[in-house]
């Protein structure tokens, strides 16, 4: 008996079924033996039954007997079997197989791989499609491999020449997400949600999430902060809300506001919901856009991961901060007294015409051998206890006259570890999940680190087919130190302001600073950290949830779940007394505090889902519930006889004591439903509708969040099937609306009142002491009237894959209106105090292009190249501030009172403010001139042109032609927000090696360099200066220069008013990240049980191409506080990012 | 479960309000007295409400009232404060940050008192008389803010206890309403209270007589001040009388009987902070090389002021020509340079003025010139002293739990030197010459006495050690010898008490207001901006404008936010813009 078959990776028993069907054979097996077997590839054109058999027997362990019309199949024994195989191998005759690949709509199809399995022989279409391979044996088989397609193998057979179709692997379409309240398919999304590539994500070697999002998510944008723990600034869609900008987190279906403390080894997915279509089933707190992060499950036989790292951070190099030498810093002293008419000297420098560095700057300017540098004399108690002994006391300091390279003496190396290992398993009786987490960055800035230890532990049961119930818990505990401000008063910018000609310490060895004469008015950075080293304070958190899901009548899931978190900490701080500096506190203060929070969110579902021929619907509809309580505990006293750590607490002090307490409450309570429907795989549409209560808000507590979506695969109609370059197309539409309440404090509806020691308490009884009487102070002014905000979000996007898999687009175009936007603009002043409520006044435009691109390329044989590229844009535009007003001003830092950043109606929120320089006054002839022009315009005989004009200083634009510099001639200088930024991540794959590339830019946005007004003026304090005002100020002889003269006094017209010479050009490409990889062999692996195992190199922060002259072009702010949240991009010595070179292996058995 | 939630969620969804009371709680008489206190503890200008630094809003107004006068340089250096710089030159325009932080203290302060009188109407379980003393103490404060506005800005809204919409024009003279609250306190307070802080009638009597004398009604405030003067008690019984110069500025000696209605200060409180210690003075203690406070060097006298202090050989000040006589300083020499001062004839209430190089600085020992001067060449050689506490009681007085010091010296709104100073000019005006001289002779016979003098220390080495019995400097003072003064005439009187007032209340925040309503402003700031330039380098460009610098510019946010139907209800003050 003949048989002809064609079959490609089949199952034997489908094999023998055919077998059976052709001949009237019967196979007797054993169903258990087959099912172990793996596939076979035959190919015969009427050969014999016992040449089929033989070739299933070369490709499994099955051997066949045939008895009569039986054939029975058995197990055969394990021996000899590679040997006689390689020799039937090596006695067939080697010949030449030719053919074309095609894809699926018959167009040829270069670089496909091609191989003989078993061997290593193997070759590649070219450019036609077309190849040739050399086989031994008509029972060869060749595999043929692309991606973006299904791979294939085919039996040679008799045939010279095989072609081949390939078919498009649609496994990334079929993918699914999960998304607000339900799991979709990829290619069904309507929505704008940007799934994550977690695998590029974990590239990023941080501790925290949303650092390692930077770039990998269209339509995000996040600006991180070189600090250990610090929460970066995540944006989604730019700004949305005057306050408090952050999107919802949702982990394991919880919503929560911070995944600070989430161990980012634990990420299986992330999914970011962007507009309405998507987000608008989290109702109230959706408009600052959704991150749904789901945590890794156990699944088959029992696995043990382990992975780390170790890293080394290296402070940026060299004269960061370009600051004069001392010698150089004494010269300017002296230009300045030149430029000022002054006569030249000073008490340091001497009273010749050239400076002349002392030995001594305490004693003032002595020289060696003075007796006043007699150490017998020095008398410092550096944890002195009362102010009396203090004013006894005599420091000496010496000069550093090679100057003191304070930057470097407040950031060193600093290393970083991460430990992480995972046990996981699962069968269909349940699944389970456990990780621990060590991870210990230390910061580059001396005694900032954060140390944190996560528990996690993911479990479901299930019980029978239809019923499962589980957990999620986190467990963290973090100790987290940071410098906590980032203006001119930090470590970091006390850096840039003391002068190097003071040593880190004295004679004695205790801090030097700037008590001696002429050394401005810095705090010694060195000694303000160490000063932090008794500062303590440790966080926890458990975080998760239980549920139970229960299948109904085959169509309905009922799932509920109630999670949340309870978390709680302590800090205690400490404030020495200080002696080296000019301004000095006299005490010692303990400061210790607490915090804990408890919150739930408790949601019932109920969804349908049923799959009708052409139709699929999937309805959902439930409750949630939530509820929110914090609490605040701390106090302080002085007077500490002794600072040993140990000693300190609140009660072992001396000194005045004071203590505070606050607390909070806040609930929601929701309605949920939403409705999927595709027909034929090409038309979707899809509704979502919540209805949020808030205790917020009184008289109308109710919101409504409707959202409708559409989408038309256009590329399954018949007019596109033609097209061969396209594999998908969808076009999908979407309006709706999402609410936001972030920012609403939750006694915003009542008008109240408190007492308060600080303001309301008065000493009426003239005690001069404790006597204060309470009094009371309004606290808050109520509004009941207010609603949601409203951010009514209207997407249209396509997503797109091109080439056979090569080239995936996902694009977006939007438009968010935000109206109602609850603010608390300052009322006017005749309404006096109390915390100003928030009404629904604002109102604020965002439109923005998200682009994703996803390419894949076979480069050569076994190089593989897989490229994404992410693009985020926005435009914001604020419409509408208050009735009265159109603008607000925030972030005076050292001007005169005026802002810097001014938020005001047609431009974008953080906007830079204030008068333009076009120039400096080079004649007393200009001045005139302009003054003249003044008196003629304005009719007023005493007019000038511009307060404060003079030789060398700024010469501000007039824009208004009224002849007169005023503050109508202040205009927006700069937009902290960029044109856009990007991610490219170039990943390339060499047999066993791996190397990716990651990119992160930002362009068009502006940084204002406040480090400036400190370095390049002499009249901003008398601290540090900067090259610039030496060498490249304004002098008679030199008009061309950067810095205006250097004086004494400071003015109008250099930096008592906000203007542009500030503004820098804040556009950068950042390489983030680099990384070379090793991945053993399998076979090698499998000699030592071991499943995966995987080194790498890494560095981050590899290089970044900036214009911005300052330290690091990603200006962050660790600062918490709402209103801060919409400034940003200004760098007052901000704490920069670290090139960080990392080693590291990933272990799996 | 659903349904449990749907019958629950609207008790689920109300939560009270933690940490706060509302108006109904507070409607008692204990409530009404606790938002009194709270009317009075807006008197130090400090507190969240302003949104601005404390001394944006200080309430002895040395930023407004003492530097723009003359008094006093802002000191610190050029790039410290800058904001003051431009208030003491006269060059500051509309959006000045601290004109806002100003404004917005001072109406927390009418706020308060609107609120006492709003809920006093609500309560039920105080008598009639009682709610009449307390309504008169809430108008007496209500009073005193709208005055400190008046005299600030000329022109501004009247906010009351039946004001709803808080956006008002300032198109109204408010004197009237001012002299109305001080009238019905005048009437209705009692001449002693429980307790001292409280404002009695005398202060009220006293601060009417001051309001009368700004509205130029000599004949009112004559009749007025005759009562405080001869009747006058502070609110704990002490008849009012000149005490030791001294003890007016130090916090051991407050509330005696020269206090006719002080701000109460107090130093550690519990709060750690010093918003109760004259925090808006912080900034100004002598500050650099072994100075023992730890902030900020500003407000430093100028060197125009330290010359009135100079005495001629019958102990009379030159009143015209006194920079001619000026005291010998130390500008541009070291601490480490030899200085011997001034042995000139000087007025002794100099140095509780002024610090000045080689005398005794209160007990903290001589000063030492440019080692506690932040930038002499630009804010001079001084340092101010009547801000300043003790050494020897820093324990009780001082509070040095921030980073800049506080102290429990009070703030001086009115005292009773001021009280015979406004009172000879206002008979001056409309009374006795003879009568004003007394009065003028009065102030001048306290400064003379010998008891109230600073003297050398026993040692200078240890200036806790105490002081001994040779004076500090050359005084030399006398009273005008009877009839002398009178016999000049009206305009020779009034120029006596003008400069009496100069160096009796320098330092205290009056100059600048006072020369406004003189209308002596033009001459005698451009006059100082000519000498002291000379002096020093941080007045360049100061220029006064009479008609315009005579009152500060409505804060221009203020203004702004007074925008309804697309424009301003606020208008700015003349010459503005």
């Amino acid at each position: 008996q003949h048989v002809s078959m064609d079959v490609r990776q089949t199952r034997v028993k489908t094999v023998l079924k055919q077998i059976e069907q052709q001949t009237g054979l019967t196979f007797a097996f054993d169903e258990k033996l087959l099912r172990k077997t793996p596939e076979v590839t035959i190919y015969a054109s009427g050969q014999p039954i016992p040449a089929i058999l033989k070739m299933i027997e070369k490709q499994t362990d099955l051997e066949f007997r045939q008895v009569g019309n039986m054939i029975g199949v058995t197990e055969k024994p394990h021996t000899g079997q590679v040997t006689e195989k390689n020799q039937t191998d090596a006695q067939a005759i080697v010949r030449t197989i030719k053919g074309k690949i095609t894809d699926e709509k018959g167009e040829g199809l270069p670089s496909v791989s091609i191989r003989v399995k078993g061997t290593s022989d193997g070759t590649m279409s070219d450019i036609d499609g077309t190849y040739s391979i050399n086989v031994a044996g008509d029972e060869s088989i060749l595999i043929y491999s692309f991606i973006g397609f299904t791979a294939q193998e085919i039996m040679v057979g008799a045939r010279s020449a095989i072609d081949v179709q390939m078919q498009p692997d649609v496994s990334t379409l079929s993918e699914v997400v999960v998304t607000g309240y339900g799991a979709q398919r990829k290619k069904d999304l309507i929505g704008a949600v940007s799934v994550v590539d977690v695998d590029q994500l974990k590239q990023t070697t941080d501790g925290q999430v949303t650092n390692q999002l930077q770039g990998r998510a269209s339509g995000v944008t996040v600006v991180s902060s070189g600090q250990p723990g610090d929460a970066p600034q995540v944006r989604i869609r730019g700004l949305n809300t005057f306050g408090n900008n952050n999107p919802l987190y949702v982990v394991d279906g919880v919503p929560t506001t911070s995944i600070a403390d989430l161990n980012t080894n634990d990420i299986a997915s992330m999914q970011v919901l962007k507009d309405a279509g998507s987000a608008s089933i989290y109702g109230s707190r959706a408009a600052n856009g959704v991150i749904i992060i789901t945590t890794r499950k156990g699944k088959d036989k029992v696995k043990v991961n382990y992975s780390a790292w170790f890293g080394m951070q290296t402070p940026p190099r060299g004269n960061v901060w370009n600051t004069l030498n001392p010698q150089e810093q004494a010269q300017l002293k002296f230009q300045v007294q030149k430029n000022s008419g002054l006569t030249l000297g000073d008490d340091q420098y001497g009273y010749g015409q050239t400076p002349v560095l002392p030995d001594y700057i305490l004693p003032t300017g002595a020289k060696e051998g003075d007796p006043g540098t007699n150490p017998d004399l020095y008398y410092v108690n550096p944890n002195y206890t009362s102010v009396d002994d203090f004013n006894t006391f005599n420091q000496i300091v010496k000069a550093n006259k090679s100057g003191t390279d304070w930057f470097h003496e407040i950031f060193k190396p600093a290393p970083s570890t991460s430990h992480n290992i995972s046990l996981s398993g699962g069968s269909d009786q349940g699944s389970y999940l456990f990780s621990m987490n060590y991870f210990n960055q230390q910061g580059a800035l001396t005694n900032t680190y954060l140390k944190r230890y996560t528990l996690r532990s993911n479990s479901q049961y299930n019980i029978g087919k239809h019923i499962r119930i589980g957990e999620n818990l986190a467990y963290s505990i973090s100790d987290n130190p940071k410098s906590s401000t980032s203006d001119g008063g930090s470590a970091i910018a006390f850096s840039f302001r003391m002068q190097p000609i003071i040593p880190v310490y004295d004679i004695m060895g205790n801090y030097a600073g700037s008590r001696a004469t002429g050394m401005g008015d810095a705090f010694n950075p060195v000694a303000m950290r160490d000063r932090t080293r008794y500062d303590k304070g440790l966080d926890n958190r458990l975080f998760g949830n239980v549920f139970a899901e229960v299948d109904l009548f085959n169509y309905f899931t009922l799932r509920t779940s109630f999670g949340g978190e309870n978390y709680s900490g302590r800090w205690n701080s400490f404030s020495f007394p200080s002696y080296e500096n000019k301004e000095n506190s006299n005490t010692n203060t303990y400061n210790e505090g607490s915090y804990s929070g408890f919150n739930w969110t408790w949601t019932n579902l109920l969804t349908f889902h049923k799959t009708m021929g052409k139709h699929e619907l999937t309805v959902a509809a439930g409750t949630e519930a939530y509820n929110n309580k914090y609490w605040e505990l701390g106090g302080s006293t002085q007077g500490y006889f002794s600072f040993d750590p140990n000693y300190m607490n609140l009660g072992t002090g001396s000194g005045t004591r004071s203590n505070y307490s606050s607390r909070s409450l806040d609930a929601l309570y929701s309605l949920i439903s939403r409705v999927d429907y595709i027909y034929n795989d090409k038309y979707l549409l899809g509704g979502i509708l919540r209805r949020d209560g808030s205790s917020k808000f009184i008289n109308e507590r109710y919101g409504y969040f409707p959202a409708v979506s559409a989408g038309w695969r256009i590329s399954k109609e018949g007019f596109m099937q033609g097209i061969p370059w396209l594999d998908d197309l969808k076009i999908r539409a979407n309006y709706g609306v999402m609410g936001n309440q972030i920012n609403v404090g939750s006694g915003n509806a009542f008008t109240t009142y408190t007492s308060n020691r600080r303001s309301s308490y008065y000493d009426l009884a003239g005690t001069s002491g404790t006597g204060a009487l309470e009094g009371f102070e309004r606290s808050q002014i109520g509004n009941p009237d207010a609603i949601w905000e409203k951010d009514i979000s209207t997407n249209i996007g396509i997503d797109a894959t091109f080439f056979k898999g090569r080239l995936d687009v996902i694009a977006d175009y939007y438009v968010k209106n935000i109206k109602d936007l609850l603010f608390n603009p300052s009322l006017i002043g005749t309404q006096g105090g109390g915390n100003v409520p928030f009404v629904n006044i604002g109102q604020m435009k965002n439109k923005g292009i998200d682009l994703q691109v996803n390419s894949k390329f076979d480069i050569g044989r076994d190089l593989k190249l897989n490229a994404t590229l992410t693009f985020t844009s926005y435009n914001n535009k604020i419409l509408k501030v208050a009735n009265n007003t159109n603008y607000f001003d925030l972030e005076g830092r050292g001007f005169d009172g005026a802002s810097i950043v001014r938020n005001s109606v047609g431009n974008s929120i953080g906007q830079f403010f204030g008068y333009k320089v076009i120039g400096f006054w080079n004649s007393d002839e200009e001045i005139a001139a302009a003054n003249a022009q003044a008196v003629q315009q304005t009719g007023d005989p005493n007019a000038v042109y511009q307060d404060g004009a003079a030789l060398g200083r700024f010469r501000y634009e007039n824009i208004n032609g009224d002849g007169q510099i005023t503050a109508a001639d202040r205009q927006m200088l700069g937009n902290p927000n960029p044109d856009f930024s990007y991610g490219l991540n170039l990943a390339f794959n060499y047999k066993q090696l791996d190397l990716s590339i990651f990119f992160y830019g930002v362009q068009g946005n502006q940084i204002w360099n406040q480090t400036r007004w400190w370095s390049d003026f002499n009249s901003s304090r008398s601290g540090a200066k900067s090259k610039i005002a030496l060498y490249d100020s304004w002098t008679p002889e030199h008009h061309n220069a950067t810095a205006p003269i250097q004086e004494n006094a400071s003015s109008f017209s250099t930096i008592n008013v906000p203007n542009s010479y500030f503004i820098e050009d804040g556009s950068y490409l950042r390489a983030k990240n680099v990384q070379l990889g090793y991945t053993l062999a399998p076979a090698f692996l499998k000699k030592i049980k071991m499943q995966q195992l995987r080194f790498y190199l890494q560095a981050t922060n590899l290089f970044t191409i900036t214009k911005y002259s300052g330290l690091d072009p990603e200006v962050s702010r660790n600062n918490s506080a709402n209103a801060s949240q919409i400034v940003f991009g200004i760098d007052e010595g901000s704490y920069p990012s670290s090139k960080q070179y990392t080693v590291g292996l990933n272990l799996t058995f | 479960s659903l349904l449990f939630l749907q019958s629950c969620k609207d008790q689920f969804l109300d939560k009270p309000v933690q940490g706060a009371l509302s108006d109904e709680v507070l409607a008692t008489k204990k409530g009404v007295d606790g938002l009194l206190t709270g009317a009075y503890a807006a008197l130090d200008g400090q507190g969240d409400f302003t949104g601005g630094s404390g001394w944006e809003s200080p309430p002895d107004n040395w930023v407004y009232g003492a530097i723009p006068g003359g008094d006093a340089h802002k000191g610190s250096d050029g790039g410290d404060q800058t904001p003051i710089n431009a208030i003491a030159t006269f060059t500051s325009g509309a959006d000045n940050g601290f004109y806002n932080t100003k404004w917005k203290a001072l109406y927390e302060g009418v706020t308060r008192s609107n609120t006492v009188l709003r809920v006093l109407a609500l309560v039920t379980d105080m008598t009639d008389e009682e709610k009449s003393a307390l309504e008169a103490q809430a108008r007496f404060l209500r009073g005193h803010y709208y005055f400190e506005l008046k005299k600030m800005w000329n022109m501004v809204p009247w906010i009351d206890e039946t004001t709803t919409d808080f956006n008002q024009p300032n198109d109204k003279d408010i004197w009237p309403m001012i002299e109305a609250d001080f009238q019905m306190a005048y009437e209705k307070l009692p001449a002693t209270q429980d307790l001292v802080g409280r404002a009695n009638k005398w202060a009220a009597g006293a601060y009417l007589g001051k309001t009368y004398l700004y509205e130029k009604k000599f004949a009112e405030a004559v009749k007025v001040f005759t009562e405080v003067i001869g009747s006058g008690v502070t609110s704990n019984g002490l008849k009012y009388e000149l005490v030791s110069f001294k003890d007016n500025f130090d916090a051991a000696t407050k509330n005696n009987a020269e206090s006719v209605f002080a701000i109460q200060m107090v130093a550690n409180d519990g709060t750690l902070d010093i918003t109760n210690a004259n925090q808006g003075s912080m900034l100004n203690f002598p500050y650099g090389t072994g100075a023992p406070f730890a902030c900020c060097g500003f407000f430093q006298p100028s060197q125009m002021l330290v010359n009135m202090y100079r005495t001629d050989a019958s102990g009379l000040p030159y009143l015209t020509d006194y920079n001619s006589h000026a005291v010998k300083n130390d500008m541009k020499l070291t601490s480490a340079a030899p200085f011997t001062p001034d042995a000139g004839n000087l007025d002794p209430r100099l140095d509780w003025t002024v610090g000045r190089r080689g005398i005794p600085y209160h007990d903290w020992g001589i000063y030492p010139g440019m080692n506690w001067v932040r930038d002499q060449p630009y804010g001079g050689p001084y340092a101010p002293k009547k801000n300043i506490h003790r050494q020897k009681t820093q324990d009780l007085y001082a509070d040095l739990s921030s980073w800049a010091p506080g102290n429990a010296i009070n703030v001086l709104v009115i005292r009773f030197a001021d009280v015979l100073l406004m009172a000879a000019e206002a008979e001056a005006n409309a009374g006795s010459l003879a009568k004003a001289e007394e009065y003028v002779n009065r102030v001048r016979n306290r400064a003379a006495d010998k008891a109230g003098w600073l003297y050398q220390y026993v040692t200078n080495a240890n200036p806790l050690a105490g002081f001994s019995t040779t004076p500090a400097a050359n005084y030399v003072i006398k009273p005008y010898p009877t009839g002398t003064l009178a016999a000049k005439g009206k305009a020779g009187v009034l120029q006596a008490i003008y400069y009496e007032r100069g160096i009796e209340l320098a330092m205290e925040g009056h100059r600048f207001f006072d020369l406004v309503r003189w209308n002596a402003a033009d001459t005698a700031i451009n006059g100082y901006f000519n000498y002291e330039s000379k002096v020093t380098t941080d007045l360049a460009g100061g220029k006064f404008l009479n008609g315009k610098n005579n009152y500060f510019p409505i804060p221009q946010y203020q203004i702004d936010m007074s925008t309804a139907n697309g424009a301003p209800l606020l208008k700015q003050n003349p010459g503005y813009n």
